[in-house]
């Protein structure tokens, strides 16, 4: 058979993407280490991880990938796509595409097709009304300006997303972090309710066309305004403007929190006058470090807290442990452990254990209601807090 | 014009003539030129039939001029010429137009092909017509040899030399000869043991009347050409006066001082402030190693003085700067061993038991820090050990290349391992290669011993369990391709069989003799299959890992190889360089001095009295840059002149042939 037959036959047998996705020249490189599921969080859980996923490609066989839910366990956490030695973007390419097969095929848990619905109605996954995104800013007592035709120009662009808005663990480091910049005369502005949700995590769990929906929707708000750069406290949404929105035509300069306020660092070294007395460690969001290089800033701000004794855990810098919450993991908690009865949040809380660390420091809305959760469930965490960056810093402070 | 001028177009099988219509080339030239007497096409011209053909027309026809349209000249344009010339003409009165690399091997379209081989044809023809006679430049070649780098390789290379009779300055920057090979303990696949097969021949270089043996020596500069290389060493000083020494090894027992062994003992054992790195080396002469030495640090010891039964310490000793004249050089500098901290995921420098091939090799050696013990951090017996294949090689993060010794290497720890504690071993591998000779036979061994093969790159190494199993022990965490499933494997030790790597200075080493390094820092071949142990630099030879990595028989026959080709050098007793330098016109050069800098091969002089520039035709290795830089067009290249280079670029560009598109 010709390589055009080959196309023409795997084409009509299971549809035009999975032809393209086996001849793409990214995975015609793979070498079947399997290095991709050996390295994998959840690799143990999945009939077909990476490498198996090509596999199937190069026998014609993909039809039983699409019939498996296996490809549901990945959390797109990128360890995969930065330990293969031929360089393919695994999360990006092949798991994506392979979700949106799945989805294709209506071969999608409960969970995820109800968050994907309601980022479709709601802009945010939860379901949540988008008149009450910004209630949280009548709660607070300092100014936290929200972008209209009276005040459309600041210097920048505070992005919130979903969890900062809506969830209550994380609200507190929302509202952290709009008193620092407050504190630090910051000329900035929100979106309020004209926000919706980045998309990157709709993305990556195979809804690309929401995703585009979604990014299209932010565009035409931004483009409302003049700010200089936009700021933003998830790092989803960092990769989603750094790297994703460009691809689609919307390019505006992003930076995540952590790099804005290390720049700042000698401005807050002044405001941190509060001893924290304790040991603290760092987890490594996968999209603030992991994928996009992001280290070093926040441990720097960590250290410059006085009093704080800096620990790491077995797992960091590259080598982060995911919190299980990416590529559409936050909306699959109840198939996942359904599947393994086993929490990667948990083991990473055992690792701060073993590190002994009394505070688990996070910079990412998904962390803290997971490592909340998972607090609960591990000997000796029982005492542990999770605290946002910014909650540590403002501890400091007050 | 009276130019008779034979064309002869080869097919090169059907390399050349299934694409370029060969015939039409051949019948097209001898048309469209008067000068052009006979004009062939035939099936290999580069074959004996193929240079008699040319051979008999030169002395039937009285031809003047040849053209070859065949392949690159890189490959036989020396082929032609030697047929040039064994019929009395003028080996420069020859030509040739590269068909096939050019032309064959680029393009499919038949019609296009034939067009351009016609226009390259076209122009070979008319610049032949403008060549001058020229005789090579005969030079005598300096019989001494200088060779750096004492492993394995540069061992064999200076003996096979040395016993012909010529002289070598064997150079070697750490304090004894003996490389890699010195540190390992058995040897693949017939596990013989490393330093038994390797200490006689040390010793021969260190008795050789033929060798000059310079330890704790670096070259410092390089001038000169093949057959008259300027060589400046620096000797470092040793603070041992070296004919004083008896080698009776006092002065390191009684050195209060103990240090890190980074190099020899990679970091698993101490050594002394003075030592000689083990206790095979040669010169069985020690080193004083000044940044650790407590008198040097201090001012207060001079505990090694005091013992020395010869007065052989010298704390005054200056390093030396040693100049030699040799005609030819190979390089034998070896390799770096990959630093496995570079994959934060295996854990390397972070968890005790997780070790490199090279400390394995000194754990399993009997003079090794432990006696050849392989224990644990905590002096327990491994019952379990992982070898991991393909650390930091066959991985675009790191090194694309194989590595090519790991597989037989991690094949030879799994047998070791076994052997000496019993432990049940896994070996995580991608592929087996095994393609020598006697290897795959190995690898069958190493299967019937009972080592267990998982076949899946190692994804990560922890020491955080998840199960009672798990307790205590390293977790090796793979999947396993055959079996389709992730496994996670509790052992006790690690073994990463890490990546071979170009010395970390071969680039600026390579810089000194003036040789390449390829895009991965391995120093460059002149052909890859049919010369690869010369170099693109006349007289600078190359052996063992510096090429590339190998193990130790190809090493060796590497270091044979390069030796036989400076014997042969040596034996020619002269060397004929390509008479193709650039000249200067005395009365057109304003002494500007552009030239002088520009040269890279320093052979521009100017003189001051004249207030001229000359060349050195010796030095000159015809580059042309000086000719295209000169602003007073007073610098010519011979065989490249000016005439010769238009007269080509018109025949190519002949509008007839352009139309004919």
């Amino acid at each position: 058979m010709s390589r055009t037959e080959v196309l023409a036959h795997q084409s009509s047998a299971v549809g035009s993407s999975t032809a393209s996705l086996s001849y793409d020249p990214d995975i015609q490189h793979c070498i079947q280490c399997g290095n991709c599921s050996g390295i994998c969080p959840t690799g143990f859980a999945m009939e077909f991880p990476p490498s198996k996923i090509i596999a199937a490609l190069r026998a014609g066989i993909y039809t039983n990938v699409t019939k498996s839910d296996s490809v549901w366990m990945c959390i797109a956490c990128s360890a995969c796509t930065t330990a293969c030695p031929t360089l393919i973007p695994i999360t990006e390419l092949l798991m994506a595409q392979t979700k949106e097969e799945l989805i294709l095929a209506g071969n999608v848990p409960v969970e995820l097709q109800s968050a994907l619905e309601n980022s479709h109605r709601y802009g945010n996954p939860m379901g949540e009304s988008p008149r009450k995104r910004a209630e949280w800013v009548e709660t607070v007592d300092f100014p936290v300006p929200v972008l209209d035709k009276e005040t459309p120009d600041v210097d920048f662009l505070w992005f919130v997303g979903d969890y900062g808005s809506y969830h209550s663990s994380v609200i507190p480091a929302t509202i952290a972090f709009a008193k620092i910049l407050n504190l630090l005369n910051i000329n900035f502005g929100i979106l309020g309710n004209q926000e919706s949700s980045d998309g990157d995590s709709q993305r990556l769990s195979g809804e690309k066309g929401l995703f585009e929906m979604l990014a299209e929707k932010n565009a035409k708000i931004f483009e409302k305004f003049n700010f200089k750069e936009i700021i933003t406290t998830d790092p989803h949404a960092f990769n989603a403007f750094k790297n994703a929105y460009p691809e689609i035509g919307i390019s505006y300069p992003a930076r995540h929190y952590s790099q804005f306020l290390y720049e700042k660092i000698d401005q807050l070294k002044p405001l941190l006058t509060k001893k924290v007395n304790a040991r603290v460690t760092f987890h490594d969001p996968c999209y603030l470090g992991r994928v996009n290089g992001i280290f070093e800033e926040p441990r720097a701000l960590i250290n410059a807290v006085p009093g704080v004794e800096y620990v790491e855990m077995f797992h960091n810098h590259q080598n982060s442990l995911c919190c299980g919450g990416g590529g559409g993991g936050m909306w699959l908690d109840g198939f996942q452990w359904k599947k393994t009865h086993a929490r990667s949040s948990e083991w990473r809380i055992k690792e701060a254990v073993d590190a002994g660390a009394d505070i688990m420091v996070v910079a990412c809305p998904y962390e803290k209601p997971r490592f909340q959760d998972a607090v609960k469930n591990v000997p000796g965490a029982e005492k542990m807090a999770i605290l946002d960056l910014s909650e540590l810093l403002l501890a400091a402070m007050e | 014009m009276g130019e008779k001028i034979g064309v002869y177009v080869c097919h090169c099988g059907s390399n050349i003539a299934g694409v370029v219509d060969v015939e039409e080339v051949a019948r097209w030239a001898k048309e469209k030129f008067p000068e052009v007497t006979v004009s062939r096409d035939y099936k290999f011209m580069c074959s004996s039939p193929g240079q008699e053909l040319i051979e008999n027309d030169i002395k039937d026809l009285g031809l003047t001029r040849v053209v070859v349209a065949a392949c690159s000249p890189h490959l036989h344009e020396k082929t032609f010429r030697g047929a040039c010339q064994r019929a009395g003409l003028n080996p420069y009165f020859f030509e040739m137009a590269s068909i096939r690399e050019q032309v064959a091997w680029v393009t499919k379209d038949k019609l296009q092909a034939t067009i351009k081989s016609k226009a390259l044809v076209d122009g070979a023809i008319r610049r032949v017509i403008n060549h001058e006679s020229l005789e090579p430049i005969k030079v005598d070649i300096t019989a001494d040899t200088l060779i750096v780098g004492g492993g394995v390789a540069g061992i064999q290379a200076a003996l096979e030399i040395a016993d012909s009779g010529s002289h070598v300055i064997l150079v070697e920057r750490e304090p004894s000869i003996g490389g890699h090979m010195a540190q390992f303990d058995k040897t693949f696949p017939t596990l013989d043991c490393s330093a038994c097969i390797l200490t006689p021949k040390m010793f021969d270089i260190g008795n050789h009347p033929n060798i000059t043996l310079l330890t704790w020596s670096e070259v410092e500069s390089v001038d000169g050409y093949v057959g008259n290389f300027e060589i400046k060493i620096r000797k470092k000083a040793r603070m041992v006066i070296e004919d004083l020494c008896t080698g009776c090894l006092v002065c390191q027992e009684k050195c209060p001082k103990r240090v890190i062994d980074d190099v020899y003992e990679v970091g698993m054992a101490k050594r002394k402030a003075i030592y000689v790195p083990f206790p095979q080396a040669v010169p069985n002469k020690p080193v004083l190693d000044t940044e650790n030495c407590t008198f040097f640090q201090t001012g207060k010891c001079q505990v090694c003085q005091k013992v020395c039964p010869t007065g052989a310490i010298d704390y005054e000793q200056k390093d030396q700067l040693l100049e030699f004249k040799v005609g030819n050089i190979i390089l034998a500098t070896g390799y770096d061993l990959f630093d496995a901290r570079r994959i934060p995921q295996y854990g390397y420098g972070k968890l005790p038991n997780v070790i490199t091939s090279l400390e394995f090799e000194r754990l399993t050696n009997a003079s090794g820090p432990t006696n050849g013990e392989i224990l644990l951090a905590d002096g327990r017996k491994p019952e379990t050990i992982a070898v991991v294949h393909c650390v930091g090689s066959r991985d675009k993060n790191y090194n694309e290349y194989c590595s090519s010794i790991c597989c037989m290497q991690s094949l030879k720890f799994a047998h070791l391992a076994r052997e000496k504690t019993g432990a049940q071993v896994y070996n995580f591998y991608i592929d087996i290669r095994t393609p020598q000779k006697d290897y795959e036979e190995f690898y069958n061994r190493i299967l019937d011993e009972g080592t267990l093969f998982i076949r899946g790159k190692v994804g990560e190494i922890t020491n955080i369990p998840r199960t009672a199993e798990e307790e205590g022990k390293l977790i090796v965490q793979a999947f396993d391709t055959l079996a389709g499933i992730q496994r996670r494997i509790p052992v006790d030790l690690v073994i990463l069989s890490a990546a071979l790597e170009p010395r970390s200075d071969s680039v600026e080493v390579g810089k000194l003799f003036g040789i390449a390094c390829g895009a991965q820092g391995w120093m460059i071949e002149r052909h890859p299959k049919l010369d690869p142990v010369a170099t693109m630099t006349e007289g600078v030879f190359i052996a063992g890992c510096a090429q590339g990595p190998k193990d130790i028989p190809a090493s060796v026959s590497q270091g044979a190889a390069a030796a036989a080709r400076v014997i042969s050098k040596i034996q020619q007793g002269q060397v004929l360089l390509e008479p193709i330098r650039a000249s200067i016109d005395e009365n057109r050069c304003s002494g500007c001095r552009i030239c002088n800098n520009l040269c890279p091969f320093t052979a521009i002089t100017f003189d001051e009295i004249k207030e001229v520039s000359s060349v050195n035709v010796a030095l000159c290795q015809g580059c042309g840059t000086c000719v295209a830089a000169c602003p007073a067009g007073a610098i010519s290249g011979t065989h490249y002149s000016d005439k010769q280079i238009l007269s080509q670029i018109e025949g190519i560009l002949d509008p007839a042939l352009q139309l004919s598109k």
